[in-house]
C-alpha cells in the first residue's frame, strides 16, 4: 500500500508526516506545475473549477509514481467541490488507473475513517499492528507540523512588507518550511520551528514602514494554495502590504471536527453574523464568510480586501456580486480576482499593483 | 530642456511619446506589434530619434503596458508602472474633473473610477478578452475591411442586428448567421458594436458607479461605432482625448518626469541599430519546469527572467550572490 494526498499549500508536509510517522508507505505528488494542470484539465470537464483540475492533476501524477491509495477530504454540498471526490473517483477509474479511495468525511472524526468504511476494513488487513499503534502519534506529528507551517507562514506575512531585499522573506520561508518537512521527531520539530522563526525574524527589515493592511478572503483552496492563486499573498506582501487570511488548514479541520478553539469560532461566527445584513441564509462554502469578513475588516480599520475565486465557482460568484455593494456601504476597496487555467500572472500583477497604489492614495488623502 | 520618454507596449500595439517639462508631446509613435514587440520598440526608437533630431537626449524613461518588463529590460527604464496607474495619471492632469475612464485596448478593457482626481475603484477583464480590440480587428479582417472602415460602417447602420456578445466565439457564429440570411454588413457591424458595448458595461463595469464626465481612450476609442454605441447606452457624451491611443505612454512619461532620475538608465536611441532578440527554453532541472527567457543585445545576454531559482541569471552574471 502507498498512500497519496493533494499537493495543496503545505498540506503535503503534514500528510506526509502522518504517513511517515505511522510507517505507512506514501507518495508525495510532485509539486504542482504546468504539467499537473495540463493533466488535470485534459481529464476533467472544461467548465469545472481550477482547484478541481489541479487536485486531479496531483492525483494522476501520484498514481503514475506508484501510489495506490488516495486520501481526500469531502465536504459535501452545496459547493461543487464538496462533491468532487466522487467525480474525481469516476474520472480516475475511467482513465484505467487502479487505486483505493479514502474520503475523509467532513462532519465526522478522524476515527470514523477507521471504523466506518468498507475500504478501511480492507485496509486494516494490510496495515500492520505497528502502523495502527503508531497512527495516533502520526496524527500528533502531522498536527504539530501543520501548526508549525502555519506559524511560519503567518510570520512571513508580517515580515514581507518590511523586508529590505525584495524576495528575501520568501527564500527564508521556503528554507524554514523544508526544515519542518525534514524533522523526524517532535523534539527535532520544536528545534526546527525555533530556527525557522529566528531565520524569518532576522530578515533585514525596515521598521519605519507602515504597511497597508489587506485581508484575503474567498474560496478556501484558492486562498490557501499559491499555485492556484499565482502567489497573490507573496505578491501583495512584496508590494508592501501586510496580508491576513482566516482560511488555514487548521481552521477548516477544527471546524469539521467541531472542535474550534473559542477565538476561531467566535471569529467565524462574527463574520457570519455580519453577512446577515446582505444574505438571509447560508449560501454555502465560504460565501457568507467572504462577505462578512470584508465588513468586519472594514470595521477593524483594514485598507482593503482581495477576494479570490476560481472561475465559475458558484458560492463565490454570489459573494462577488454582493461584495461590490459591501465595498460601497462600508467604504472599503475590494478587488475580486477570478482565477482560471490561463497564464494570467502578468495581469494579476498589474491589478495588484494598481490596487496597492490606489490604497496608498486613499490613505494619504485620509 | 529635459525630455522624458514614455513607452506603452500592449498586446497589439506599441506606443511611445517624448514629452518636455511642460508636458507638451514633442514626438509620438503608434505602431502595430505584429507579434514582435522587440523589433517594434527598436523601430519606434528609430522614428523618435529621426523626429527629435540626433542631439536629443532623454532624461528619463518609463515603461507600461502588458510588456512593460520586457520593454524595460530592452531600453533600460527608470520606472516600470502598471497601465492602470499610467492611464489614470494621464487623465487626471488633462481632465481634472473626469469621474470615469473607459479604456479599451487590444486585449484589455478597463474602467477606472475617479473622484476628486483620485482613483477610487477600477476593474479590468481577467479571464475573458471578449469585446476588446483584437476581436474587432479579427472581424474586420474576416469582412475584408480595414479597422478604420469598420467604425465608419458601424455608424451607418440603420437597424443594427442583435448579436450575442457574451462570448466572441458565439458572437461570430451569430454574425455569420445574420450575414447568411441577408442582413447588410453595416447592420451586422453596428450590431456587433452594440453587443460588445453591452458586454463591456455588464461585465467589466458591473457594479461601478459610472458618472460623467467620462473619458474614453485606448485604441478602440478611434472606433466611431463603439463610441456611438457607448454614448447611446449611457445617454451621455464621451470625452475623447486628442492623444486617445497614447494616454498610457503619456502617463508613464509624466510619472518618470515626477521622479526626475538623477542619471537615466536609458540605453540610447542607437539601440535601434543593434541586434536584439530573445531566446526561450523550458528548464527541466526540477519539477518547476520554468519557462526561461533570455534577452540578447548584440549576442550578449543582457537580461533573463522566468527562472525561479535564479540559476540562469546567476550564470549570466546578471545577479551576484
Amino acid at each position: 500500500m502507498k498512500v497519496t494526498f493533494p499537493h495543496l499549500g503545505t498540506m503535503h508536509i503534514f500528510c506526509k508526516a502522518i504517513a511517515e510517522t505511522a510507517q505507512i508507505p506514501y507518495v508525495v505528488p510532485p509539486e504542482t506545475s504546468r504539467k499537473t494542470l495540463t493533466l488535470g484539465a485534459l481529464h476533467s470537464n472544461e467548465s469545472i473549477c481550477l482547484p478541481f483540475k489541479i487536485i486531479l492533476g496531483n492525483f494522476i501524477e501520484a498514481l503514475q509514481l506508484g501510489a495506490d491509495t488516495i486520501v481526500m477530504v469531502g465536504s459535501g454540498p452545496p459547493c461543487r467541490l464538496g462533491l468532487y471526490d466522487l467525480v474525481q473517483k469516476v474520472i480516475l477509474e475511467d482513465m484505467g488507473l487502479r487505486y483505493r479511495w479514502l474520503t475523509i468525511p467532513p462532519r465526522l472524526t478522524w476515527q470514523a475513517i477507521w471504523k466506518n468504511y468498507e475500504e478501511t476494513k480492507e485496509l486494516k488487513k494490510e496495515l500492520s499492528w505497528k502502523n495502527i499503534l503508531l497512527f495516533p502519534y502520526g496524527l500528533r506529528m502531522g498536527w504539530k507540523k501543520m501548526m508549525a507551517c502555519e506559524a511560519l507562514e503567518k510570520l512571513a506575512m508580517k515580515v514581507r512588507p518590511r523586508e529590505v531585499q525584495k524576495g528575501e522573506t520568501q527564500k527564508r520561508l521556503k528554507k524554514a518550511l523544508s526544515g519542518v518537512d525534514e524533522a523526524r521527531t517532535l523534539r527535532m520539530l520544536d528545534e526546527t520551528l525555533q530556527r525557522g522563526t529566528a531565520l524569518l525574524q532576522e530578515t533585514e527589515q525596515d521598521f519605519s514602514r507602515a504597511p497597508l493592511k489587506i485581508a484575503i478572503v474567498g474560496e478556501l483552496y484558492t486562498v490557501m494554495d499559491p499555485h492556484i492563486n499565482r502567489g497573490v499573498e507573496q505578491k501583495l506582501g512584496e508590494l508592501g502590504a501586510e496580508v491576513t487570511r482566516t482560511s488555514w488548514f487548521s481552521t477548516h479541520i477544527l471546524r469539521s471536527l467541531r472542535k474550534n478553539k473559542a477565538d476561531q469560532t467566535s471569529e467565524r461566527i462574527r463574520f457570519f453574523e455580519a453577512s446577515k445584513a446582505y444574505l438571509g441564509y447560508d449560501v454555502g462554502a465560504e460565501c457568507n464568510l467572504s462577505i462578512g469578513e470584508a465588513i468586519v475588516r472594514s470595521q477593524d480599520g483594514y485598507d482593503g480586501v482581495v477576494h479570490l475565486m476560481p472561475f465559475a465557482c458558484m458560492p463565490e460568484t454570489t459573494a462577488s456580486g454582493i461584495l461590490t455593494r459591501v465595498g460601497k456601504d462600508w467604504d472599503i476597496p475590494i478587488l475580486t480576482l477570478i482565477l482560471d487555467e490561463q497564464e494570467i500572472e502578468g495581469r494579476i500583477q498589474t491589478l495588484l499593483e494598481a490596487f496597492v497604489e490606489m490604497l496608498q492614495w486613499k490613505r494619504k488623502a485620509a | 530642456m529635459a525630455l522624458y520618454l514614455g513607452i506603452d507596449v500592449g498586446s497589439i500595439t506599441a506606443k511611445m511619446v517624448v514629452i518636455d517639462e511642460g508636458d507638451g508631446v514633442l514626438a509620438e509613435v503608434y505602431l502595430r506589434n505584429n507579434g514582435r514587440p522587440l523589433e517594434t520598440i527598436q523601430q519606434g526608437l528609430e522614428i523618435l530619434s529621426s523626429r527629435l533630431g540626433e542631439k536629443a537626449s532623454i532624461d528619463g524613461v518609463a515603461t507600461t503596458g502588458s510588456a512593460r518588463h520586457l520593454a524595460a529590460y530592452l531600453v533600460g527604464a527608470d520606472l516600470i508602472k502598471n497601465e492602470i496607474t499610467a492611464h489614470s495619471i494621464a487623465v487626471i492632469d488633462l481632465f481634472p474633473e473626469a469621474k470615469t475612464i473607459f479604456e479599451i485596448g487590444g486585449q484589455d478593457s478597463k474602467v477606472i473610477v475617479l473622484r476628486a482626481g483620485v482613483v477610487v475603484d477600477f476593474a479590468m477583464n481577467t479571464v475573458c478578452a471578449a469585446g476588446t480590440g483584437s476581436f474587432l480587428d479579427q472581424q474586420a479582417a474576416r469582412l475584408g475591411i480595414s479597422i478604420e472602415e469598420f467604425g465608419r460602417l458601424a455608424m451607418q447602420a440603420k437597424h443594427p442586428v442583435r448579436v450575442a456578445g457574451r462570448c466572441t466565439v458565439f458572437a461570430e457564429t451569430d454574425m455569420i448567421h445574420k450575414q447568411q440570411i441577408g442582413h447588410s454588413v453595416e447592420d451586422i457591424v453596428g450590431g456587433l458594436c452594440d453587443s460588445l458595448v453591452n458586454n463591456y458595461l455588464n461585465n467589466v463595469c458591473r457594479g461601478k458607479e459610472l458618472l460623467s464626465p467620462i473619458v474614453f481612450q485606448g485604441g478602440v476609442a478611434a472606433n466611431g461605432g463603439i463610441r456611438k454605441a457607448l454614448e447611446k447606452e449611457l445617454e451621455t457624451d464621451l470625452i475623447i482625448p486628442k492623444h486617445f491611443g497614447l494616454m498610457g505612454a503619456i502617463g508613464a512619461a509624466k510619472l518618470v518626469k515626477r521622479v526626475k532620475p538623477v542619471r537615466t538608465q536609458f540605453k540610447g536611441f542607437e539601440l535601434s541599430r543593434k541586434s536584439c532578440s530573445t531566446r526561450g527554453f523550458e528548464c527541466s532541472e526540477c519539477e518547476n519546469q520554468c519557462e526561461v527567457v533570455e534577452l540578447l543585445v548584440d549576442r550578449e545576454v543582457v537580461a533573463c527572467w522566468g527562472d525561479l531559482c535564479e540559476k540562469y541569471r546567476k550564470s549570466s552574471g546578471l545577479i551576484t550572490g
